[in-house]
């Protein structure tokens, strides 16, 4: 493994980051609801597997309905999906919040409790539910969503962003064999990736194929001479090739985790933002510190409250949207897997101190870190696939030692 | 000495009463067996019989469950991990024990050949395997409360489940198995992801239902005793128990190590019934569908808790072929206007009044079940398929409309009682209303100052301190 | 209130130093310097407090001064920061309330803490529950001693029902007595424990005069009948002056006065303190 600080613990590092960043936008739902309600709303966990599935539908509906490729997605595409998926979370949200909770508000908090498990039971299954074949418009589009796993369409091209192209090349050699001829002087070094991006016009526009080097020669390499041999292909595909050496960095930087990292953070300073600087946020806090007081104080309290449903459940689909993106091929149905993900990010909204924003940020990072470290440094010792294990002895740990969570602060029951 | 002490030693009874008590308790587990086994079962057939096996498991599961989430106020939602260790110990005992060599072949005329003798030591392994985790679980009850306490139980049965999938494969091949060196059996081979099989089916209705009777007869003198009302007092108030001497850290353990003792009984059964476990049975879907019947059964009622099992039971294989509702509906209905018919606390206004809310509701649920058939019907779907939604939808309306659930914390054969206490209470309605301790008149009688009638009255009884 | 010929057995019918000067070496309840503070509020501080046995004392004070803060010191719900408390001769700040409970200290709460779901009888069944010992084969096998234990307390709390006249609504959930009734109840509870301390935290609010006059007499007889000492926390000055033997008067967390109910009537800053509370 060599040094602690080496390319196994960058990329772990980048994992946690991009992962956590969205246990956070989940765990920032439970917690804001806590904040207002004092209660967990055990359906948040639902809400993102249905952002999830309302991602993945519209994805694969706009695609089959505009005809575009499924490789070449247009940019315009993810904003579209995701506007898609926090509308339908939050119209749920505030449906949950209106329907099911409201009319229990001064009951006992574990009616909330038992109530907010019925709704959670009700999603999960309601979105595992084969698709009823008069429902369903098309093939691709389901409703319900089912539970045959399904892959997501590529969103986003897949682009290592400190990757460098250190030389381009031309086609020498023979006819039906050629060979790459590089444009300048290139030393390889060993113990390094390098690729050739091999570029070919065809009508509908440029294809490009990737093709990792394994072994090249170790060493200088002449501009002119030959680096590898051109694989066998037919006549009309030997004309108007491009080639690209690119050398690919030890640590890679990956365009899907920027735009996770970024649009995270985007909500996140939204959201902070709102709470801690608008007159909104600012009812929203008089509401969480006493609902009395703040409906006393000319607040519209059931309002504020759908609201806070409502953002929170925005976040969740926002969530919901880019998990997909970074693991599309992570089977798409609302199983365990899903249900598992949207817990682990009520866990890190618990360990960092449920009710506290900042807790909940903290908390979904740490999450994420604990599991990413957890399963790359400690499966040769411990044993892989540990890592929901150990998410939730940190959880008992946590609520053990610091039952409020990391950033919250204990409440004294009266006597 | 206190005085409970004196009175103790003063009225200790003989043996025989405890000798009647335990007979009566093993004639009702094995009565109930055998009457399941021999009568229900040959007169119901082989599918039903099947079925009726599973809700008696579910049954047991469930009951146990009540301990903690009913009695005691806490809230488990982790309860299928100790379904499933219970499951994994009792299904591996019997699974290994046969292929060691130490019983013969299964013989399925037998009902208690040495191999159910081992089933039952799996049995019993199970039941202390979950009691210990229950033990585990337990402990951080004390300083965790609802919600949080809830989601710790979560996390173990996750726990549970990720750990069950870290076993080693299990051995098919019984020579492989004689050969396995004991450091071979740790981990335990219990099937990893691919789950544990091939368990020996010993799970018949006789057993299956003398374990559910001695899960019944065990919550019911617990729930009806000293340490009964102690888990009462806590789901109550916490602080008041407390105050009162109750040693919340034994009560919250003791009942997570029953409730998840008997758990863990179940799922032995479970396993050779089913005769393959899996990781995913600890998973929290599982433990969902116990709080379920709990709820709908009422949180703390052993019979509405039976009731809700075999309700929910019969209705799932119901939904897999429903028929029309129309039936049920109009008997549902005439009984409800026998009952107003006989009722005389009402006058004929509310009686009418009564009956046409039965009418209503009645009337409502089977539209929208009709209603529900018939879409289903179109769509080409199956009800049996959507049942969690419906349950789910049932969970959520029941804590809208009756948060008690069927029968609440009370007993089925307790109900008469309380509702002729109701229809005595709304006669005496007009007085009542006026007894109040604002009421000069009253008082007196029934106030604080009656109080002197009753030490005398009191001050000639014996064991006065 | 005419049958005495019980009475004599009780401690406080001795002869006893005058009230007001308590003999602190045979006190039953002693607390030394008890205090603690929640953040930055000190909620009690260094309060001192000693009831003989079979004594009947108050706890006065204005709204907030920190009187059930004192009795959850005393029962162990907060841990006391500084100070020491002993009760019967036995230390027991930093037991656990239910092991506060047993060594003889029991109480009722400002707001009603019944157990509302539980019967009438199930609630003094409850209480009796400390003096007994519960296992959990002798619950499932039915042992002698278990059938034998549950007898005593099921007649130990028939017994105190029937002195509260409370008897004939045994079987009824305790959430449907009326208040006053549930006041009794609480007290009866409290009272199967066999305490030899009875903590009462506002025994009289939302009672009439009718009914305070019968509660005082109730106190009185508590005492008589079951050798119980009792400390009260009460807003009624009339009742507390009428009953107790030694006051002492709490404000912003501090022992401000005590003695006999004559001493504190008249100390000025005592009348400060309550000054626009109406007495």
């Amino acid at each position: 493994m060599g040094t602690l600080f080496d390319a196994t613990f960058f990329d772990t590092m980048i994992a946690s980051v991009a992962v956590g960043s969205l246990y956070a936008l989940i765990a920032l739902g439970y917690t804001m609801v806590y904040g207002i309600l004092k209660f967990i709303n055990f359906a948040h966990s639902d809400v993102f597997v249905l952002g999830a599935w309302t991602a993945f539908t519209t994805t694969t509906a706009l695609i089959a309905w505009t005809g575009l490729s499924a490789a070449g997605a247009p940019w315009w595409l993810g904003p579209i999906v995701l506007g898609v998926a926090m509308v339908v979370c939050g119209v749920t949200a505030f449906c949950i919040e209106r329907f099911a909770y409201r009319p229990l508000r001064k009951a006992p908090r574990l009616n909330v409790l038992i109530t907010a498990i019925g709704v959670s039971l009700l999603l999960q299954n309601f979105n595992q539910l084969p698709p009823a074949p008069g429902l369903a418009r098309t093939a691709t589009v389901s409703f319900p969503f089912g539970p045959t796993p399904k892959t997501m369409p590529e969103l986003l091209p897949d682009v290592i962003l400190n990757e460098s192209i250190i030389a381009t090349g031309t086609l020498g050699g023979g006819e039906r064999r050629g060979q790459v001829l590089l444009d300048r002087a290139v030393t390889v070094l060993p113990g390094r990736t390098y690729r050739l991006d091999v570029t070919r016009q065809t009508e509908a526009g440029p294809v490009v194929a990737r093709f990792n080097l394994n072994n090249p020669p170790v060493g200088e390499v002449q501009a002119g001479t030959p680096l590898v041999t051109q694989p066998l292909r037919p006549p009309a595909e030997m004309q108007g090739l491009a080639y690209v050496l690119v050398q690919v960095p030890a640590v890679t930087i990956r365009l899907v985790d920027v735009a996770i990292v970024g649009t995270a953070a985007v909500l996140m300073v939204g959201l902070l933002w709102l709470v801690f600087r608008t007159r909104l946020g600012a009812a929203m806090r008089a509401v969480s510190f006493s609902i009395e007081n703040a409906a006393l104080m000319g607040v519209n309290v059931n309002f504020v409250i759908s609201f806070t449903f409502v953002l929170g459940a925005c976040l969740a689909a926002a969530a919901g949207f880019l998990y997909p993106i970074k693991y599309p091929s992570l089977q798409q149905p609302a199983s365990d897997v899903w249900v598992l993900l949207g817990l682990k990010a009520f866990v890190a909204a618990v360990v960092g101190g449920i009710g506290n924003i900042r807790g909940a940020v903290l908390g979904g990072f740490l999450i994420a870190f604990i599991e990413f470290f957890g399963e790359t440094y400690l499966s040769a010792t411990i044993g892989s696939g540990l890592q929901d294990i150990y998410v939730f002895t940190t959880l008992i740990l946590v609520l053990l030692l610091r039952p409020a969570g990391l950033l919250g602060t204990p409440v004294r029951e009266k006597v | 000495m206190s005085a409970i002490h004196e009175l103790t030693q003063k009225n200790r009874p003989g043996v025989g009463l405890t000798v009647a008590h335990t007979a009566a308790l093993v004639g009702l587990v094995l009565g109930t067996g055998a009457v399941m086994q021999w009568v229900v079962g040959p007169a119901a057939g082989i599918y039903p019989a099947t079925i009726l096996r599973q809700i008696g498991i579910v049954a047991i599961a469930a009951v146990s469950l009540n301990i903690v989430n009913g009695y005691t106020g806490q809230f488990s939602i982790g309860h299928a991990g100790f379904v499933a260790i219970g499951a994994y110990a009792g299904g591996a005992v019997s699974f290994y024990a046969n292929s060691l060599g130490w019983v013969g072949a299964y013989d399925p005329a037998g009902l208690l050949t040495p191999g159910h003798a081992v089933m039952l030591a799996g049995a019993a392994i199970g039941a202390g395997a979950a009691g210990a985790a229950g033990y585990m679980v337990g402990l951080p009850s004390l300083r965790l409360r609802g919600d949080y306490l809830a989601i710790v139980t979560l996390g173990f049965g996750e726990i549970v489940r990720v750990l069950f999938q870290q076993t080693q494969s299990q051995v098919f091949d019984p020579q492989a198995a004689r050969a396995l060196p004991i450091s071979g059996w740790w981990p335990p081979p219990l099937g990893g992801a691919q789950g544990f099989s091939s368990v020996i089916p010993y799970g018949e209705l006789f057993w299956i239902y003398a374990a559910l009777a001695l899960t019944v007869v065990w919550c019911y003198r617990l729930k009806f005793s000293s340490s009964g009302r102690a888990f009462l007092s806590i789901r109550e108030d916490e602080i008041a128990a407390r105050a009162m001497g109750v040693n919340l850290t034994r009560y919250k353990v003791r009942a997570f190590v029953l409730a998840a003792a008997l758990a863990g009984l179940g799922g032995a059964f479970y396993a050779h019934l089913n005769l393959a476990v899996q990781p995913k049975d600890a998973g929290f879907q599982k433990s969902f569908e116990l709080i379920i019947i709990v709820v709908l059964g009422g949180l703390g009622s052993i019979s509405g808790v039976l009731l809700a099992a075999f309700g929910l039971g019969g209705l799932t294989e119901w939904l897999r072929q429903p028929t029309s509702v129309w039936p049920a509906a109009l008997v549902a209905l005439a009984l409800v206007g026998v009952v107003q018919a006989v009722r005389r606390d009402i006058d004929s206004r509310a009686r009418g009044r009564a009956m046409g809310r039965a009418l209503l509701v009645i009337g409502v649920l089977t539209g929208l079940f009709e209603g529900l058939r018939a879409f289903a019907a179109w769509q080409g779907f199956k009800l049996d398929d959507i049942r969690i939604v419906l349950y789910a939808l049932a969970l959520i309306s029941v804590m809208l409309l009756r948060p008690q659930g069927l029968l609440g914390t009370s007993e089925l054969w307790l109900v008469p009682g309380q509702l002729m206490r109701r229809k005595a209470k709304a006669a005496a309605a007009p007085s009542l209303r006026t007894a109040g301790p604002a009421d000069p008149a009253a008082a007196p009688a029934t106030g604080v100052g009656g109080m002197g009638g009753g030490v005398t009255e009191a001050g000639g009884d014996e064991g006065w301190p | 209130m005419s049958d005495h010929t019980q009475a004599n057995h009780t401690a406080d019918h001795a002869p006893g130093p005058q009230p007001g000067a308590t003999d602190v070496a045979r006190a039953l309840l002693r607390a030394e310097g008890i205090g603690i503070s929640f953040g930055g509020l000190k909620a009690v501080q260094g309060l001192s407090l000693a009831v003989p046995p079979g004594g009947l004392d108050g706890l006065i004070g204005p709204n907030g001064a920190g009187k059930t803060t004192a009795f959850n010191l005393l029962t162990g719900v907060y841990r006391a920061q500084t100070g020491s408390i002993t009760l019967d001769g036995r230390r027991i700040d930093g037991l656990r309330p239910h092991q506060i409970a047993k060594a003889g200290m029991a109480r009722t709460f400002q707001n009603i803490r019944l157990f509302g779901n539980l019967s009438v009888l199930d609630n003094v069944r409850l209480g009796a529950h400390v003096r007994g010992r519960h296992t959990l084969v002798g619950t499932l096998f039915r042992t002698p001693a278990y059938i034998a234990q549950e007898r005593a307390i099921l007649a130990r709390a028939r017994q105190l029902l029937g002195v509260f006249n409370l008897l004939s609504r045994a079987d009824e959930p305790a959430k449907s007595l009326p208040y006053g009734d549930q006041r009794r109840l609480e007290i009866a509870r409290a009272l199967a424990t066999e305490p030899k301390l009875l903590l009462l935290d506002e025994p009289a609010a939302g009672m009439n005069p009718q009914e305070k006059r019968d509660l005082a007499r109730t106190i009185q007889r508590l005492r008589r009948e079951f050798g119980v000492g009792v400390l009260l926390i009460e807003h009624d000055m009339g009742l507390v002056m009428d009953i107790c033997e030694r006051i002492t008067v709490l404000d912003h967390g501090e022992v401000i006065c005590h003695g006999v109910p004559a001493h504190v009537q008249n100390d000025p800053k005592v009348i400060e303190a309550y000054l626009g509370e109406p007495g």
